[in-house]
C-alpha cells in the first residue's frame, strides 16, 4: 500500500470512529432505556432534534455558542424524558411491550409536528467560524467540531458509567433492570428509578443533538434517520448491552466510512441497515452476546 | 383423570352477525358517498385506498400480532412494479413491450408476495420487537436501492404513461379510481372476514395471544405468521398499484418513507386490530382528521396522529372498536 491510499485509510478510519462515536451516544441513550425498562424507544432521534433546534434558537436569540447549550439542552432533555416516563410510560402498566412501541411512535410524531410548525421544514444552519476548521495529524485530517463531538461522547459515557457503578442511584438503577420487582422489595423506588434512566437517555439523545449542530442542518424530521442509527446500533452491541451500544456506535461508523469510501458513498446508510440485518438475524444477541456484563 | 374441565360458555353469536352487518352498512356508505360528495372524490378515492391498506396490514399486524413498520416496502413493490412493466421506454427488453396494468399488478402482487416469504422466512425467527426491527430496516434498504437505481427513476420517481382503458374505463377518471378502490376495499374486508371464521384465522389468534401455547396446541407459528404476510402483503401491494394510478406521479419520499408504514400501521392499531372493521374505521377517522389539519396546519398534520396515538394507547388499548366490543361483551354477560 502506498503512501497516499494508507493516509486515504486512516482518514477514513478517523472520520468513521469519530462519527461513530457519535453513534455510540445516541445508542447508549436508547439501550439503556431498553436495559431498564425493555423499551424500545421510536421518538429517540426526535429528542435529538429537540437538542438541535434548543442549540439553534439560542444561537439565534443570544448569540450563545453552541457548545454552551449543553447546559440548556441536557436538563431540558432530562426533565422531558422523566415527565414523559412518569406521566405517560408507566400508565401502560403490564402492556408495556407493545404499548409502549406505539407510545414512543405517537411522541415522536408530536414532538417532530411541533418542530415544524415552531421552526418551519427549511433545513437551518448555524455559522460559527470553527465549523469548518480542521486539525491536521500525521497527513489526515479531523474536523475540529467533530473532534469536540467526540471529547464530549467520551465524557457522557464515562460520566453514565460513573454514575451507574459509584453511586447509590447508580446500584439503583441496575437493580432495577435486574429485577424491578426484588429491587421494589428492597425499598428502591421503581418508579422514580425507571422515570430517571428515561430522563437520562433523553437528556443523552438531547446532547447529540447540541454536538451534532455545528456540524449539520437541522430540520423538523431529522431525527428520523438517527432513531434508525440507534437501533442499528443496539442491537449490533446487543439490546441493553451499555458497552456493546458503544463498541457497536464505533463499528457502524467505521463500516459507514469505509462503505462510502470504497464501494459508493449513493448506499452510505445501507452498509448499517445490511450489517443490522445480519445481525438481527444471525445472532439476536449482538454481536457480542452474553460475554459481556449488561447493565 | 377422566373428565374434561368444563367447557368455557359460548361467546354471543350475535356480536358475529353484527360484525357481518356492520362491514355491509359501512360498505353501504362507501358506495352513496360519490352521490353526496362528488366534489370530494380525491379524499374518497386516497382514504379508501388507505382503509384497504390498514386491513391488509391488519392481517399481520392484528390477527397474527406481528408489529410490521415496513408496509411501504410492499406498496412500492405494487406501485413501481406495475408502473414500470407500463412504461415503454423503461419495461425490460425481454417483455416485447408494455404490459395493461392488471397484468403489472398481478406480477406486483407474485414479487411482495415471495419478497414476505424471504422476508418472514428470515424474520419470524424473531420476537416481538424485533421482528418490528427487522421490517423497518428491510424498508429502508429497498428505499435506498430506488433512489439510487437509473432504472426506478431515482430521487424523481416516475410519472405514469398512458394507461389502456379497462373495459372501456379511463383509469385516470377519478370516478373509475372510486370503483376500483371500492373493490380493493371490499376484497380486503371480504379476506378478513374469511380469514376470521377459518382455521388460519383461530390459529394466527392463538399465536398473538401465546405463541408457547400455540406451539403446544400443535400449531407451527412461523408457519402461520409467514402465511398471514404474504397474504397482507400481496393485499399491500394490489393497494400499491391503485394508489400509484391515483398518484399519477410518484417517488421514494411519497411511498418508501417510514412514515408511510407508521401511517397505515397506526390506522389499523387506532381503530382496533382484533376487530374486522377497526382499521377501516381507523383509516377513515385518521384520513379525515388530517384532512382538516391540512388545511390549519398545512404541513403538521401528522401531530394529530401522535396525539390520537397517545390517547389511544393510554385509555383504549384495544383501539376505538375495542370500546365498542367491550360494551357488547358487557351487555352479552348482564344477561
Amino acid at each position: 500500500m502506498d503512501q497516499a491510499s494508507l493516509t486515504a485509510l486512516l482518514q477514513t478510519l478517523a472520520q468513521g470512529l469519530l462519527t461513530g462515536g457519535l453513534y455510540a451516544l445516541i445508542g447508549t441513550g436508547l439501550s439503556l432505556i431498553f436495559g431498564v425498562m425493555r423499551v424500545i424507544n421510536f421518538a429517540h432521534g426526535d429528542f435529538l432534534a429537540i437538542g438541535m433546534f434548543i442549540t439553534l434558537a439560542l444561537f439565534r436569540s443570544f448569540n450563545l455558542d453552541p457548545y454552551l447549550s449543553l447546559l440548556v439542552a441536557a436538563p431540558a432533555g432530562f426533565a422531558l424524558g422523566f415527565v414523559i416516563q412518569r406521566f405517560v410510560l408507566a400508565r401502560l402498566g403490564d402492556r408495556l411491550g407493545e404499548g409502549s412501541m406505539l407510545a414512543t411512535l405517537g411522541i415522536g410524531l408530536i414532538v417532530s409536528n411541533t418542530l415544524l410548525l415552531t421552526f418551519g421544514a427549511q433545513p437551518q444552519n448555524i455559522n460559527v467560524p470553527y465549523a469548518t476548521n480542521t486539525f491536521q495529524l500525521g497527513g489526515v485530517q479531523i474536523s475540529i467540531p467533530l473532534l469536540i463531538a467526540g471529547l464530549g461522547t467520551v465524557t457522557a459515557i464515562v460520566g453514565l458509567n460513573l454514575l451507574l457503578y459509584r453511586t447509590e442511584l447508580g446500584r439503583a438503577i441496575r437493580a432495577t433492570a435486574q429485577n424491578p420487582l426484588g429491587a421494589e422489595l428492597q425499598g428502591v423506588k421503581t418508579t422514580q428509578i425507571q422515570a430517571i434512566v428515561f430522563g437520562l437517555g433523553v437528556a443523552f439523545a438531547a446532547i447529540a443533538g447540541v454536538l451534532l449542530m455545528p456540524l449539520l442542518y437541522a430540520f423538523p424530521t431529522v431525527g428520523e434517520n438517527y432513531t434508525t442509527k440507534a437501533f442499528i446500533v443496539t442491537v449490533l452491541g446487543g439490546l441493553g448491552n451499555l458497552p456493546g451500544a458503544v463498541v457497536g456506535g464505533l463499528v457502524l461508523g467505521v463500516i459507514e466510512s469505509l462503505g462510502a469510501f470504497y464501494v459508493s458513498n449513493n448506499y452510505r446508510d445501507a452498509y448499517g441497515l445490511v450489517a443490522f440485518l445480519l445481525v438481527l438475524l444471525l445472532r439476536p444477541e449482538g454481536l457480542f452476546g452474553r460475554t459481556v456484563k449488561r447493565v | 383423570m377422566t373428565t374434561a374441565a368444563p367447557l368455557p360458555a359460548a361467546r354471543p353469536r350475535a356480536l358475529t352477525f353484527g360484525n357481518v352487518w356492520l362491514s355491509l352498512a359501512l360498505l353501504a356508505v362507501m358506495l352513496a358517498y360519490p352521490f353526496v360528495f362528488g366534489k370530494a372524490l380525491n379524499f374518497g378515492v386516497s382514504t379508501l385506498i388507505f382503509a384497504g391498506l390498514a386491513m391488509s396490514w391488519n392481517i399481520l399486524g392484528g390477527w397474527a400480532g406481528q408489529t410490521s413498520l415496513g408496509h411501504a416496502a410492499l406498496l412500492g413493490v405494487g406501485a413501481y412494479t406495475m408502473t414500470l412493466l407500463a412504461t415503454p421506454e423503461r419495461v425490460p427488453a425481454f417483455l416485447g413491450g408494455p404490459l395493461a396494468p392488471w397484468w403489472g399488478t398481478l406480477i406486483g402482487m407474485v414479487l411482495a408476495v415471495l419478497l414476505a416469504a424471504v422476508w418472514g422466512g428470515l424474520t419470524f425467527r424473531l420476537r416481538g420487537s424485533y421482528f418490528t426491527l427487522s421490517t423497518i430496516a428491510v424498508a429502508l434498504v429497498i428505499r435506498l436501492v430506488a433512489i439510487n437505481s437509473e432504472w426506478t427513476g431515482g430521487a424523481e420517481g416516475l410519472f405514469m404513461p398512458e394507461l389502456p382503458t379497462l373495459f372501456g374505463l379511463d383509469l385516470f377518471d377519478r370516478k373509475v379510481e372510486y370503483g376500483l378502490a371500492f373493490a380493493f376495499v371490499t376484497l380486503t374486508l371480504l379476506v378478513t372476514h374469511l380469514i376470521r371464521r377459518s382455521r388460519l384465522g383461530y390459529a394466527l389468534q392463538a399465536v398473538r395471544e401465546d405463541e408457547d401455547g400455540a406451539r403446544a396446541l400443535g400449531i407451527d407459528p412461523a408457519r402461520m405468521k409467514l402465511v398471514a404476510f404474504m397474504l397482507s402483503a400481496a393485499l399491500t401491494a394490489l393497494g400499491g398499484s391503485l394508489y400509484a394510478i391515483y398518484l399519477q406521479a410518484f417517488e421514494p419520499h411519497t411511498l418508501l418513507e417510514l412514515p408511510i408504514s407508521v401511517q397505515i400501521a397506526l390506522m389499523a392499531v387506532i381503530g382496533g386490530r382484533t376487530s374486522i372493521q377497526g382499521p377501516m374505521i381507523g383509516a377513515i377517522l385518521l384520513a379525515t382528521f388530517g384532512e382538516v389539519f391540512r388545511t390549519v396546519f398545512s404541513s403538521a398534520n401528522l401531530l394529530i396522529y401522535g396525539v390520537l396515538i397517545l390517547v389511544v394507547t393510554l385509555f383504549a388499548p384495544n383501539g376505538i372498536m375495542g370500546l365498542f366490543t367491550r360494551g357488547g361483551r358487557r351487555l352479552g354477560t348482564a344477561r
